[in-house]
């Protein structure tokens, strides 16, 4: 029972980092209408500048995220001006493509400086635990937690109670409407893309601490995000929090009482099982298509 | 260009024997050659129809692994295996086509990542079966030590050769044309009858096949297979920047592109030092493709040639056209029931809006109907329902006394109800005759393998294309024609197959009024021959001239039904349409 337990509070632990990753893809999705499959590689980077800068410095990893964040917000601000505006109105496979490039262009580049080995940062707390009874809560997965419920919190507020977090939701629903009613569309695309990628930044930082990292984990990742958001429903936010929260549960669960070489098919089979049985997944919405033409 | 073909290929097969090079270029040689048949048969279902794939070397790991296990197991040579590999490949792409194929959008791209990385998990955690991590040794080769890699070189040239040579038969039957009118426009596709998923699937499930076959192949010519060498995402990169290098949706396209691809990946690896380089390279190189040259190597060269040497094209021949008659379809199937179209208690809403709202509404054989109402009213959601491109959320819809509500797009048009589309929807990169000849009469798989452009078919699509005054334009492609130009050839579309209740979604909305007047005698002409209308216009004096009876649609539902003579009066149609009278005058009194 006291394994049980230990399983589900650490599975919630995990699905809460997971939640901040995945509405940062489920966000660009909305802007984009295609999946940024190089956000797994943006993680990556991340943890990789994380683990650089801990080393070199010994700052904290999570408190590291106070400059991975607005860093990768720039990052993804002068991607998206620069190459994804011209974009817009290319077919969505291209898109996809394109970003895979952009996937593989990191993973290289990663692979040339830090060359192709696991690393992991490993502040003083990284194996130690507070203990609640019977169970041990890892104190790492718990601030990686709080810290992403934090930006969690933070970035549902723009989105809901700002005039720029209306805008995007608008933008992301009908481009040329919210257009028309004064929303003007590169700079809040633009402004979307970059929350997203800031996401990954702060997970990146996160991950550093959670799990040992290597420039070709961003397949890995991309797949988990990408199961989340799929389970989710494509683009729905309050999907990526239950998705999250569903898979970081069932991820836990699979490598506690099955074995963790199987925990990642989790995300493989959720994905193919969703899109199969239920593409718009649990909070999506079809989409009328039959006007568009 | 035939030539081009026929010297490449005779310096490929003569290659090996004359003795140029090292077994390590006959090598690089027997890569490009693999690559090319991934490219090529990828090009089969992501080209023509534009589903990519980002996962297309799971089928040559499926092919590699069960060549593999086959021989330890049962003691099979690799090469007896290759077939089965295929077969297996194919029946895993039809499994999973059959279900994600069905919608369209975002979901198949991410369904083949994950099929990828899902086999690569299965190989490495089934020891039993895959020996995991550790890999599995194939037997050697029969052939002599000196003999190398020789066979290899052409087997694989034999399995392109192949491959190509279906690729091309694929591209000028019925159902290469209805994988290319999927891509331009996948609803449009389905309106005039032809079985998207299935030919999706089909698309699919043949380049897996290939792919599966020069799986069995390579894994012999390896020797050793694991789950990271035969499952590699970046192995499928390269299939899909090889076809979009070389042009994807070309048929030699993706086979030069392959012969780039494996040669700059080959010289990154030795040159450049191991394979963070080529990461950058395949990186670079997709990015730039995808901004730069999206449209591939060998299309972009023909477009270029085109433009350097234009061909001149007249104006339309409307006096010409003017003149003609109709071309009769011979054999119009007469019915014995009055009611063809009959829609009870049918309703579609989106989220809070209820578009059609327990319409009913039937249309009777010979009649010409005319549906009018205001805008948002519903019209068009009703002809999406009653073709299929929407389903009802309640009521039924009956054609010729069949319950069609619960049939695919396709099935209705082959039972004969067609339509046109309120914004002329062709398919812009084909030309205007393969537009007219696109449509499908039957699912069969016969009528799928016949040439897409035919004697007696190519010849009425002719005698249509004359009769719109359009026969000048046949060669051009559909999207440079102009927006009531369009409007004509999708009716010639539509009169291609032997259709019984045709649905005119503002026919005369664009196009100029001789050309109306001409189009009010085709309609009427039809008529006269048995077929049925059923025409949603704005127009209310051609709605008014034309149609007996006129049903009139407000809210989703009908509100008026008669003849023209009496819609004109009717008072609830008047309120409809300009608002309650009553109720202006009250306003207008205090004045």
């Amino acid at each position: 029972m006291a394994q049980f337990v230990q399983t589900l509070a650490l599975g919630l632990l995990i699905g809460g980092v997971y939640a901040l990753m995945a509405s940062g893809l489920t966000l660009i999705f909305g802007v984009m209408r295609v999946i940024n499959v190089a956000q797994g590689a943006f993680l990556v980077l991340s943890a990789f500048v994380t683990w650089w800068v801990w080393r070199a410095t010994g700052i904290d990893p999570i408190a590291l995220a106070a400059l991975t964040t607005p860093l990768m917000f720039g990052l993804g601000w002068a991607f998206y001006r620069l190459v994804g505006a011209r974009l817009r109105s290319a077919p969505p496979s291209m898109s996809v493509l394109l970003m895979f490039g952009v996937a593989l262009l990191i993973e290289g580049l990663l692979n040339v400086t830090a060359g192709n080995r696991f690393r992991s940062a490993t502040p003083g707390y990284f194996d130690e635990s507070y203990t609640l009874g019977p169970i041990s809560l890892p104190k790492a997965p718990l601030y990686g937690f709080l810290a992403a419920l934090a930006v969690l919190a933070v970035f549902y507020a723009v989105l809901d109670h700002t005039w720029t977090g209306r805008a995007i939701r608008a933008w992301a629903q009908n481009p040329s409407g919210a257009a028309l009613v004064g929303v003007s569309a590169v700079p809040t695309a633009t402004l979307a893309f970059a929350l997203g990628t800031a996401s990954a930044g702060m997970g990146g930082s996160v991950l550093s601490v959670l799990v040992p990292f290597f420039p070709a984990s961003h397949y890995e990742w991309i797949a988990r995000i990408l199961g989340i958001i799929v389970l989710g429903g494509l683009g729905s936010l309050p999907g990526a929090l239950t998705g999250a929260l569903i898979l970081g549960l069932a991820e836990s669960l699979t490598s506690v009482y099955v074995s963790p070489q199987w925990s990642i098919l989790v995300f493989y089979g959720v994905i193919m099982a969703v899109l199969i049985v239920r593409p718009q997944g649990l909070f999506g919405t079809r989409v009328r298509e039959d006007v568009a033409a | 260009m035939k030539w081009v073909v026929g010297v490449v290929a005779a310096a490929l097969a003569v290659y090996p024997v004359l003795g140029i090079g090292t077994e390590y270029h006959l090598t690089v040689a027997v890569l490009c050659l693999l690559l090319a048949v991934q490219a090529v048969s990828w090009n089969i279902l992501s080209g023509y129809a534009g589903y990519v794939s980002l996962g297309h070397s799971a089928f040559l790991g499926i092919g590699a692994y069960l060549g593999g296990i086959a021989a330890e197991r049962l003691d099979i040579n690799p090469l007896l295996a290759a077939p089965l590999g295929g077969v297996l490949a194919a029946g895993v792409a039809v499994a999973i086509g059959a279900v994600v194929l069905r919608s369209r959008g975002a979901a198949f791209v991410i369904v083949t990542i994950a099929l990828l990385l899902t086999m690569q998990v299965l190989a490495t955690n089934l020891p039993q079966l895959t020996h995991g991590n550790q890999g599995l040794a194939m037997p050697l080769p029969p052939w002599s030590r000196d003999t190398g890699n020789l066979p290899f070189y052409y087997l694989f040239l034999a399995l392109l050769a192949l491959t190509l040579a279906f690729s091309a038969w694929i591209r000028t039957r019925k159902l290469g044309s209805g994988l290319i009118a999927i891509r331009e426009d996948e609803g449009k596709a389905a309106a005039i009858g032809i079985p998207t998923t299935r030919y999706k699937v089909t698309a699919y499930a043949s380049g897996a096949f290939f792919t599966g076959v020069a799986g069995g192949i390579y894994g012999y010519f390896l020797s050793y297979i694991s789950p990271t060498t035969m499952f590699a995402v970046l192995a499928s990169v390269m299939v899909v920047l090889a076809a979009l290098l070389g042009g994807r949706g070309s048929l030699y396209g993706p086979v030069v592109g392959a012969f780039v691809v494996a040669i700059g990946s080959e010289a990154a690896t030795v040159y450049g030092g191991g394979s963070s380089s080529r990461l950058l390279l395949f990186g670079a190189l997709l990015t730039g493709v995808v901004l730069f040259l999206p449209q591939g190597l060998l299309p972009g060269a023909a477009a270029w040639w085109r433009a350097r040497h234009p061909r001149t094209v007249e104006y339309t021949d409307q006096e010409g056209a003017l003149g003609r008659l109709p071309p009769v379809r011979a054999s119009l199937a007469s019915g014995s029931q009055a009611e063809l179209l009959r829609i009870s208690g049918v309703s579609k809403r989106f989220g809070g809006l209820v578009a059609v709202d327990g319409a009913d509404l039937v249309v009777r054989r010979g009649t010409i109907t005319g549906l009018i109402g205001p805008n948002g009213s519903g019209k068009t959601t009703l002809f999406n329902l009653v073709t299929g491109t929407l389903r009802a959320d309640a009521g039924e819809i009956t054609f010729e006394g069949r319950h069609i509500d619960r049939m695919p797009p396709w099935e209705r048009c082959h039972l004969g109800l067609g339509r046109t589309f309120q914004t002329t929807r062709l398919f812009h990169g084909m030309s205007v005759l393969e537009n007219v000849v696109a449509p499908l009469p039957d699912g069969r798989w016969r009528t799928a393998v016949r040439g897409g452009v035919t004697g007696a078919e190519a010849r009425r699509a002719r005698e249509l294309l004359d009769f719109m005054g359009l026969g000048r334009f046949a060669a051009e492609p559909a999207g440079s024609l102009s927006y009531g130009q369009q409007k004509l050839v999708e009716l010639a579309q539509i009169l291609m197959l032997d259709t019984r209740l045709i649905l005119l979604d503002e026919p005369a909305g664009g196009i100029n009024p001789a050309l109306v007047e001409h189009l009010k005698g085709v309609i009427r002409q039809l008529a006269d021959q048995g077929v049925t209308f059923l025409l949603v216009e704005h127009n209310i004096p051609l709605v008014l001239d034309l149609c007996d009876p006129v049903v009139v649609f407000s809210q989703g539902r009908t509100i008026a039904e008669g003849p023209p003579g009496k819609i004109r009066d009717d008072p609830a149609v008047l309120e409809a349409y300009l608002g309650d009278p009553k109720a202006e005058r009250k306003v207008e009194r205090p004045c």
